[in-house]
């Protein structure tokens, strides 16, 4: 213990006790009062000294009380401090999954509450149980902060000890029904924590603020989380390992290449039931139910969740929206529903831009197109700037890019590095190259090979790390995916004619492939859709000065496009129908009600790791495994004593004004 | 507590008895427990058998009876003499001690008031129903009179006054009689004596000595009874109007009382600032009679102390009281005085 003001206290003791005993010493200043006879007052003063016990401190308790209460202020004028390290704050880090299994009503005593409000619930519970600071901002506090994730994160409230800010904070997270991601969330940790290592005499590692993660486990990406690990984490686990639950995890509709009135809605199915069972799915266009079909199960296993699907076929070919439900309740309703929004049948237009390319346009014209137009450069510039060009759905760039930028739009690029961001090209290699690894999963090369593909020349692509490669050589990317400002492209490398790929069946699917994606992904068969978490990009025509979103529970807003047209709102939050109503030109695919141009933007949750709901019992995460906590209420309450202590000091004031009383009152 | 401002005291016998209240005490007398012998013819029954109306006994006629009370029936009968015996009455001789001492003249309302008024009122009733009434004040002792205005005043007066109220009077006088004088001391208590009234016409008589009576001094109360019981011949009834805070005692003047065959009275005065004190602070209580100091810290406990004291002092009395069959009360200065005299004197006794 160190006194600040050691000499002042001092100084002042000296002057005050002695003060005080004099007080004491004075003798009292009586007032005369005459009496009849003074005999029964002397005697029963005599009576009273002969009868209380302990007269002398029965004297001096007042003087003994107003010392010590001299003496408390004397040592708080002295300024004692305690050097431990009782100021330093503790910090903690409150994490909540906010994703869709954290809706699953299977959490609580009774299993019927959401895990959500379970997770809120202890956070509150362990926010009261946080130290405040003390009265004199001495002693022990805790500060926290709050983040809540889905597929991204969010921090809801910086430090503070608040405790009323870290509640309302808590209070205020929604659920959503996006997927889990948690690494953004640690990542933002991270950055609001101290540094973990401090560079003092060598590297020095600090322990950082704790985590305190409310989650029900189901992370898609707990194995790429780097928690440092110095960072200790705790794990409430929420929820029953369990529950069982289906969900729609795939929804997609196809319309017939050859006939374009025929639709196929393929519906995708996840159970996590340990015995196989049906589901009953029911497909309504525009709010009337058109089918229910059954679809089996199979039984889910520790290692997959159990699987089913069932396809619709339907005759349609003006658009519709189409909802697809399960029948029957489970612990998740987030998944039980998913929406898509069907768009007339139609063929695609396409220009192709080149300066006389056989094979590309060969090929083409074999497609059941609805339009194929023919530009050269020069042309293609003039159409881009007189806005022709949105009369397109897709535009194949051969052997040439423009060199500034590309209006916006779908593109399919050949031997040529476009103006897009993440894009560079190296310069012309000379080959041969061979390709050696694609991306079987995306539609272009779904049913095409690239197996015997020799390239001569190429412009040596190289694209940024998050834009996604969809083959490559043995010299590099051949094929890449870019999405840039409205405008979205697959770009390869090499012309057709410089490798022997046209020779190769594949090719022909390839393309097609290609151009129906590029083509579809903006309203060929279904309209955009987007997964909850993500944010909704979407191109109305320039014209448009006003866009009215309504979001799935009823609200709306008023969003302004961009020049280009583009609206982007967003990340949305709950599964279901965004819809965009504007008046005046209609997109290509965009329905006419009333006057008013109306577009749907389908966002369902379809994604089987949330579907599985089961709580997982340890994180595995990539550096270490967290072992998830019994969820009951770990964290004792924390009483504060000081309030005590003052009621105490209170009391004794008053037995001090009552022994008083109790001597001079009447 | 306090000594009672002088402006308070009353000027007559009027101001201490209220016209309605002298109509109803026309209405009791004095009665006695004891039937003494008194000196005058009265209406009261002596213990001497002699010449009322009313028959007590026969006896047998001894040379020297007079022949008027010879029972001529009894001889036509018997031939024997007897001699009728009635009856006599006779008066009763009231004396009334009056504390007159400085601790008398506190409280409020006043206990010296009290005490004259109840004297006042006793001795009226003694005196319209033909008793011998006399009146002691007691008290001044260790204080020289510095108020003798009253007293200067009789002194000059040419009037033939049957009281004396100083030493100097009783030697002047220097007979007894009807009002007899006894020599006063100042050092024996006895401030002023009143002696032997009787008959409604000294009414007003008692009233002023009563009136000119200023507390003073304090209370020598052996030595005071001790005068009185000396002085005083008769038997009858007494009243001492006290508080009886005698810092020397109350047995022993009671006793010297009793030992001359009274009938006594006790009557204990207390103000109610004595009984329940209404003070606070830290005090320096001066005894008004001796200017003794106390110097008290006023507590609960040391009220409930005195309470408690006082008690304890007054059951005493009374328990000394019975004992040797002396009637003793206990009055509060604000009591009414018609319901001492009217109600709880004639419970008690002393009057009918």
């Amino acid at each position: 213990m160190t006194w600040l003001t050691p000499l002042i206290a001092g100084i002042a003791a000296a002057v005050l006790i002695p003060l005080l005993v004099l007080l004491y010493f004075l003798k009292l200043r009586r007032r005369e009062v005459e009496v009849s006879t003074t005999l029964l007052w002397k005697k029963s003063i005599q009576d009273l000294q002969a009868n209380a016990p302990f007269q002398k401190l029965r004297r001096n308790i007042l003087l003994l009380l107003q010392l010590l209460v001299l003496f408390a202020g004397l040592l708080a004028i002295a300024q004692p401090e305690i050097a431990a390290a009782m100021s330093e704050k503790t910090r903690h880090i409150i994490m909540i999954d906010r994703s869709a299994s954290m809706s699953s009503v299977d959490a609580g005593d009774d299993g019927a509450e959401a895990r959500l409000d379970v997770a809120k619930r202890e956070a509150l519970a362990f926010v009261e149980a946080l130290r405040e600071p003390g009265v004199f901002g001495l002693g022990e506090r805790d500060e926290a902060m709050v983040i809540s994730f889905d597929s991204s994160a969010e921090v809801l409230q910086p430090w503070t000890s608040d405790k009323a800010r870290l509640r309302a904070a808590i209070q205020s997270i929604q659920p959503t029904d996006a997927p889990t991601l948690m690494d953004e969330a640690v990542r933002l940790s991270g950055a609001y924590a101290q540094p973990s290592l401090v560079e003092d005499v060598g590297l020095v590692s600090q322990a950082t603020a704790p985590i305190h993660l409310w989650s029900d486990g189901r992370v898609q990406d707990a194995r790429d989380v780097l928690l440092p690990s110095v960072t200790p984490m705790t794990f409430h686990g929420i929820g029953n390992a369990d529950s069982i639950n289906v969900g729609i995890t795939a929804l997609r509709a196809e319309r017939d290449f050859d006939d374009p009135g025929k639709v196929s809605v393929f519906v995708g199915l996840s159970s996590t039931a340990r015995v196989a069972q049906r589901a009953e799915v029911e497909l309504a266009i525009d709010g009337l139910v058109a089918a229910i079909r059954p679809a089996p199960m199979s039984a889910a296993s520790d290692e997959a969740p159990g699987a089913g699907g069932v396809v619709f076929n339907l005759d349609r070919s003006e658009g519709g929206l189409v909802r697809v439900r399960l029948t029957g309740t489970d612990a998740l309703a987030a998944d039980d529903v998913a929406y898509l929004a069907l768009s007339p049948a139609k063929r695609l237009a396409v220009a192709i831009v080149s300066e006389g390319d056989l094979f590309v346009e060969t090929a083409l014209e074999g497609m059941a197109l609805s339009r194929l137009v023919h530009f050269s450069p020069a042309q293609f510039e003039r159409a881009a700037q007189s806005g022709d060009l949105a009369a397109f759905d897709v535009m194949v760039l051969v052997g040439w890019a423009p060199s500034d930028q590309l209006p916006p739009g779908r593109y399919l690029i050949f031997g040529a590095a476009p103006p897009i961001t993440g894009i560079e090209s190296e310069g012309e290699r000379t080959g041969p190259f061979i390709a050696i690894d694609w991306s079987r999963e995306h539609p272009m090369f779904r049913f095409a090979s690239l197996d015997n593909l020799i390239i001569s020349q190429d412009v040596g692509l190289e694209p940024r790390e998050d834009l996604r490669v969809l083959a490559r050589s043995d010299a590099g990317p051949i094929v890449v995916e870019a999405t840039d400002r409205g405008v979205r492209a697959i770009v390869v490398s090499f012309e057709p004619a410089e490798s022997n790929w046209p020779f190769d069946p594949g090719f022909v699917i390839a393309l097609a492939s290609a151009v129906r994606t590029l083509g579809e992904s903006e309203g060929a068969v279904t309209s955009e859709s987007v997964t909850p978490g993500d944010a909704v990009s979407t191109r109305v025509p320039p014209s448009v000065r006003e866009v009215a979103l309504r979001e799935p529970g009823g609200a709306t807003n008023t969003l302004l496009p961009s020049p280009d047209g583009t609206v982007t709102f967003g990340p949305v939050q709950r599964s279901g129908i965004y819809q965009l109503s504007w008046r005046g030109e209609a997109g290509a695919t965009d329905a006419v009600v009333d006057g008013r141009v109306l577009r749907v933007i389908a966002a369902n949750l379809l994604d089987a790791a949330e579907t599985t709901i089961g709580a997982a019992p340890t994180l595995e995460l990539a550096s270490r495994r967290v072992e998830a906590t019994t969820s009951s209420n770990d964290a004792s309450e924390r009483r504060r004593l000081w309030p005590w202590l003052l009621l105490a000091a209170l009391a004794i004031v008053m037995l001090e004004w009552f022994v008083y009383n109790k001597r001079v009152q009447v | 507590m306090l000594r009672a401002p002088t402006s308070s005291r009353p000027k007559s016998i009027d101001d201490l008895l209220k016209p309605e209240f002298v109509a109803k005490l026309s209405r009791v007398d004095l009665a006695s427990r004891k039937v003494f012998a008194g000196k005058l013819k009265g209406e009261r029954r002596s213990k001497r058998r002699g010449e009322s109306v009313e028959f007590a006994d026969h006896r047998p006629y001894v040379v020297g009876d007079d022949l008027r009370f010879i029972d001529w029936n009894i001889y036509g009968r018997l031939d024997k003499l007897f001699l009728k015996m009635f009856l006599e009455e006779e008066d009763l001789s009231l004396h009334i001690v009056i504390d007159a001492s400085a601790s008398s003249d506190c409280g409020e309302p006043s206990k010296f008031r009290f005490m004259q008024e109840t004297a006042a009122a006793l001795g009226y009733i003694g005196l319209i129903n033909y008793n011998r009434v006399s009146l002691t004040a007691i008290g001044g002792v260790g204080q020289v009179r510095t108020v003798p205005t009253r007293r200067d005043k009789e002194a000059d007066s040419t009037k033939e006054s049957d009281f004396e109220s100083t030493a100097r009077r009783a030697v002047a006088h220097g007979k007894t009689g009807e009002t007899p004088v006894p020599p006063v001391n100042d050092n024996s208590g006895v401030v002023s004596t009143l002696r032997n009234l009787r008959g409604r016409r000294r009414v007003h008589e008692m009233g002023s000595w009563l009136c000119d009576l200023e507390p003073s001094g304090g209370t020598d109360f052996a030595e005071a009874a001790k005068r009185i019981a000396l002085s005083r011949t008769g038997k009858g009834v007494m009243v001492v109007l006290s508080d009886f805070f005698f810092k020397e005692g109350y047995e022993q003047g009671l006793r010297y009382l009793l030992g001359r065959g009274y009938d006594v009275f006790a009557i204990q005065v207390l103000s109610p600032q004595e009984v329940t004190p209404e003070i606070g602070g830290d005090l320096r209580l001066k005894d008004i009679e001796d200017a003794d100091l106390a110097e008290v810290t006023i507590s609960k406990p040391l009220l409930d102390q005195y309470k408690k004291n006082l008690a304890a002092y007054c059951d005493q009395l009374r328990q000394f009281c019975a004992r040797r069959d002396v009637i003793h009360l206990l009055a509060q200065s604000d009591m009414e005085i018609e319901t001492l005299v009217l109600d709880v004197l004639r419970r008690r006794g002393l009057l009918r």
